[in-house]
């Protein structure tokens, strides 16, 4: 039984999407709440994508609601929902500075402009890449145009973030440090967040709950909370030994046999 | 390579010139001597009949060059909206494009019969195919993730533009500019002598060469190189460089 209290911020409802006679996501629903990391799980081909374009906007659903905030996406006269997204290459415009990049974001948000400095140099200083604001993202490395990236998300102060394998492209030591952060920096922002990974360590390691999706077309196959408080370490027992017992939980739907070596190693 | 030294490199190119200008000039009756043409310099361009001919020259092709930027950008943006258009432009690009700018200039010049229009359009016609083929391109390779990531951050049409999709197009901009350019001055002289144009550079160059003025005919010839490596060096690749700075 669900005892969170808090309120709801994303609520997915009978989701579907097909593409013609292609069913990509069979039925998905879910809620997320103001503050909460969730973390979502699937096998490839799953309808993950498909599920992301929803989520953020670009896409219609076939079947379902998608309600943000109170107010239902996709309908006639609906709001445009006001979120970020962290994509799995950064997508900074590398002729703009970094300044810029979130200037202009910020500038098709409602933020009042006089506060725009502030705020930049706020959440710059919070991803430790301050000193990089003129800097153009040429001369940055993956892991701080990553920061940019989710500065850039959590700049708009959306109604949820949504994180595409934002630290896949990593090399491992850059994607450690980051992923270190990344609940800190989420717990001071308050951001609300949505991260589908393929790593079950990633997922344990960062998330509050893990919604774990069957094989393609996508259902929710369980809404795992994970037992562990924080702050927690990578390289923790506790975490091997949770994502052991999701590694056993997802054979079966994801009818891979091997999957358990596969990631455990 | 620092920039002195690309500048010293530049200059000795050009210093390297002079020998073979000179052993030409020892060798042929219509080689006027470099040190003849550089001696008259001064005083050809201290005359105001001059500047008012290259003046000329210069507004026919920056006339010609605007009109041919912006068909050329119409015709791309609606040969990447619709296949029609693109199917039906498409053959007048390839047309234009496949045309001898010699014959261009003949035919403009006869239909227009030398009148100013007639030049500027010459000049249009040929280089509007060199922006239009170079920024459908540019628009067609457009990065759909930056597309997304406006769509998501909700940024306006006029912001999209402006801080997407022209940057993204700006280095086919530059190369189609660059080609049509050249091309532009080639084919504004061809014009002007064809259309036995009265003033402009083609003119002049023509009447020095009809009469045999050949120290007349290299100092025009020196002028316009002058004028083309301006417009080249210190305005496009100036721009280029300031566009490109991120890089």
């Amino acid at each position: 039984m669900n005892t969170d209290t808090r309120e709801t911020v994303l609520k997915v409802v009978d989701l579907g999407v097909s593409y013609g006679e292609t069913p990509a996501i069979a039925q998905l629903d879910f809620e997320v709440k103001r503050g909460e990391f969730v973390a979502i799980l699937g096998p490839s081909g799953c309808g993950k994508s498909s599920m992301l374009n929803v989520l953020s906007g670009l896409m219609a659903p076939t079947r379902g609601r998608v309600v943000v905030d109170g107010d239902e996406l996709y309908l006639p006269r609906s709001k445009d929902p006001r979120l970020g997204y962290v994509f799995q290459a950064h997508r900074l415009l590398p002729w703009r500075t970094v300044r810029q990049n979130l200037e202009i974001v910020l500038g098709a948000s409602d933020v009042p402009r006089d506060t725009w400095h502030a705020r930049i140099d706020e959440i710059l200083e919070i991803l430790h890449i301050a000193e990089f604001k003129d800097a153009w993202p040429m001369r940055l490395s993956g892991g701080q145009r990553q920061r940019v990236s989710i500065a850039r998300a959590i700049l708009v102060d959306p109604s949820y973030i949504l994180m595409d394998e934002p630290l896949s492209t990593l090399d491992e030591v850059t994607a450690r440090s980051l992923r270190q952060e990344l609940t800190g920096i989420c717990q001071r922002t308050g951001a609300t967040i949505v991260f589908v990974t393929h790593s079950i360590r990633e997922a344990v390691y960062l998330a509050d709950r893990i919604i774990i999706l069957t094989r393609g077309p996508a259902q929710v196959f369980e809404n795992y909370i994970v037992p562990l408080e924080r702050p927690r370490d990578y390289d923790d027992a506790r975490i091997a030994e949770v994502e052991a017992d999701i590694v056993a939980r997802v054979q079966a739907p994801w009818g891979l046999e091997t999957v358990k070596e596969r990631d455990v190693a | 390579m620092n920039k002195l030294q690309k500048q010293s490199l530049s200059i000795a190119a050009l210093v390297l010139l002079l020998p073979a200008w000179w052993i030409a000039h020892l060798n042929t009756t219509f080689i006027s001597s470099p040190f003849q043409v550089a001696r008259l310099l001064p005083a050809f361009l201290s005359e105001g009949s001059t500047w008012y001919n290259i003046g000329v020259t210069l507004f026919r092709v920056v006339a010609g060059l605007v009109l041919g930027i912006v068909a050329g950008f119409i015709a791309a943006f609606a040969m990447n909206h619709s296949r029609l258009m693109r199917e039906v432009l498409g053959y007048y690009v390839t047309s234009a494009l496949r045309t001898p700018s010699a014959i261009a200039a003949i035919l403009s010049v006869a239909i227009f019969k030398g009148s100013e229009f007639g030049y500027i359009l010459v000049v249009a016609f040929i280089t509007f195919p060199y922006m239009a083929v170079g920024l459908r391109d540019g628009l067609a390779s457009a990065d759909k993730g930056l597309a997304e990531l406006g769509q998501i951050y909700h940024l306006g049409l006029f912001t999209q533009i402006r801080h997407v999709t022209a940057p993204f197009v700006a280095p086919y901009i530059f190369a189609a500019l660059r080609n049509a350019h050249a091309l532009a001055w080639k084919v504004i002289v061809v014009a002007e002598i064809f259309g036995a144009a009265r003033v402009g550079f083609g003119a002049k160059f023509e009447h020095a060469w009809s009469y045999m003025l050949m120290d007349e005919v290299h100092l025009w010839l020196l002028v316009f190189m002058a004028l083309v490596l301006f417009a080249e060096y210190g305005v496009i690749r100036r721009a280029e460089k300031f566009v490109f700075r991120w890089r």
